[in-house]
């Protein structure tokens, strides 16, 4: 009777667990590393999944280096060989959590809560802290945010001769619509 | 002891740390890893020889390549300063996988057009580059007032190549080319106008941007008593972003293939030579 009891309040706990789930798997992701006067150094990557327990705030993203689009085919060549190491490092990560979030408050208006976390890239950690916005359209959170990054905080290196075409910082725009997993 | 246990297990499962590294764990379970296949070449020639880089679509390369006198010459020339080999080149990517090129070389006032079709692409399920590279030229520089019965068609040439790579690892790459050349005028009577070559190159690379690259044509229906030689070109690259820098020697001194494999005129052991360079500049 007792196992049988625990056995259903597992059942229940992991049910639970499931149903707070939001997801995306088609996350926008881009960012802008652009000097005026030179060619714009932006990409897009559409392919970033997300997921948001949203009992407690905490997020995950995860995407894939080779995703992201360039409007120069070249400059994305570039982009993989000499300054991401792609083929070393496929991904990017990031792990952190939504602060104070409730998500029975979300509304249509937006909300803004500070995102605390760990971003990966090229296997090395970076703690960032950012706004982000969210509200809720329907059955979809919507989740903005905005952040910029060093290159060398992350080990790329910029050689002399491109550094006038490259900014100093990266911006780094989000834009997720999750869904109920 | 197995209801405890349990207990236990719900409540890690639901303690929020669990579920915070859950997400990611559950993420990375759910996606496929895409695999970035590193380019084999840097530029569209290893040295001579075409490699399997094609122009992706919509970038347009210019491409300008010298080869001066032969080193032999010395002072007389100023190693070779004096006679250089010009080429220009555009190249197109119309398509994905396609591009086009013409091009204009002053040794026999040869233009040229190309076209170069990606097959296959490196990955996990390819282990080759394979590449079509097809090329047609001119020779305007005979003149009928000299031969009065040439035709045009003999101041036509062709070649077809396979070009078939492979990046061995981050820094090797190694390539094989078997070759048809066509020559509507060959330059000695014995030789046959279909002729047949295979070409072999690489490049290692020494830094991110920079490589050593080298490359070698075996003909193999030469006519035996013919002057010229079989093409070894040796050089590097440097990338400095927008353009490519090829500096190298080799003992030919034309740039197009019938020029470089069925007449390279130069010879190492006699320190017979040509310095050179192709600067490539993408818009």
């Amino acid at each position: 009777m007792i196992k049988n009891s625990i056995i259903l309040l597992l059942f229940v706990c992991v049910t639970h667990i499931q149903a707070q789930k939001y997801i995306t798997k088609s996350g926008l992701t881009d960012f802008k590393g652009s000097v005026e006067a030179f060619e714009p150094v932006e990409a897009v990557n559409e392919s970033t999944t997300v997921l948001l327990n949203s009992e407690n705030g905490t997020i995950a993203a995860l995407l894939f280096i080779h995703a992201f689009r360039f409007d120069i085919a070249l400059m994305q060549e570039h982009f993989h060989e000499n300054y991401m190491d792609s083929d070393t490092f496929p991904k990017a990560t990031f792990k952190g959590r939504l602060l104070d979030f409730d998500s029975t408050s979300l509304t249509e208006k937006v909300q803004t809560f500070k995102l605390k976390g760990v971003l990966n890239i090229r296997g090395i950690d970076k703690t960032i802290e950012t706004n982000a916005k969210v509200k809720r359209l329907g059955d979809v959170l919507v989740l903005k945010g905005a952040f910029t990054v060093l290159p060398q905080d992350f080990g790329i290196d910029i050689p002399k001769i491109v550094r006038k075409k490259i900014a100093e910082q990266i911006h780094i725009k989000l834009h997720y619509e999750l869904v109920k997993k | 002891m197995k209801p405890i246990f349990l207990l236990t297990l719900v409540t890690i499962l639901s303690s929020p740390s669990y579920a915070q590294d859950d997400l990611l764990d559950t993420l990375e379970n759910e996606t496929q890893v895409e695999h970035f296949q590193q380019p084999a070449f840097k530029a569209m020639k290893i040295g001579n020889l075409q490699s399997t880089k094609v122009a992706a679509k919509g970038d347009l390369y210019m491409y300008v390549s010298h080869r001066f006198g032969t080193l032999k010459d010395g002072l007389s020339t100023f190693f070779g300063f004096d006679n250089a080999n010009t080429k220009i080149q555009l190249v197109y990517g119309c398509f994905d996988g396609i591009q086009l090129g013409i091009s204009r070389e002053s040794l026999r006032k040869t233009y040229a057009t190309s076209a170069k079709l990606k097959l296959f692409s490196q990955s996990e399920n390819m282990p080759f580059n394979v590449v079509s590279y097809n090329a047609i030229y001119i020779n305007s520089e005979l003149r009928k007032d000299r031969y009065p019965l040439l035709r045009f068609g003999d101041r036509m040439s062709y070649t077809t190549q396979l070009l078939i790579s492979r990046s061995m690892n981050k820094n090797l790459s190694l390539e094989l080319a078997p070759t048809y050349i066509r020559q509507n005028l060959v330059l000695e009577p014995e030789q046959k106008h279909n002729q047949y070559a295979l070409g072999i190159g690489g490049r290692m690379k020494l830094s991110k941007r920079t490589s050593l690259n080298a490359d070698y044509v075996y003909h193999l229906n030469r006519y035996e008593n013919s002057i010229y030689n079989n093409p070894l070109t040796l050089g590097i690259d440097i990338e400095t972003g927008g353009h490519v820098f090829q500096l190298l020697f080799s003992n030919a001194q034309s740039t197009n293939e019938p020029g470089f494999i069925s007449n390279a005129e130069g010879d190492w052991e006699h320190g017979d030579v040509f310095f050179g360079f192709n600067i490539v500049r993408v818009f």
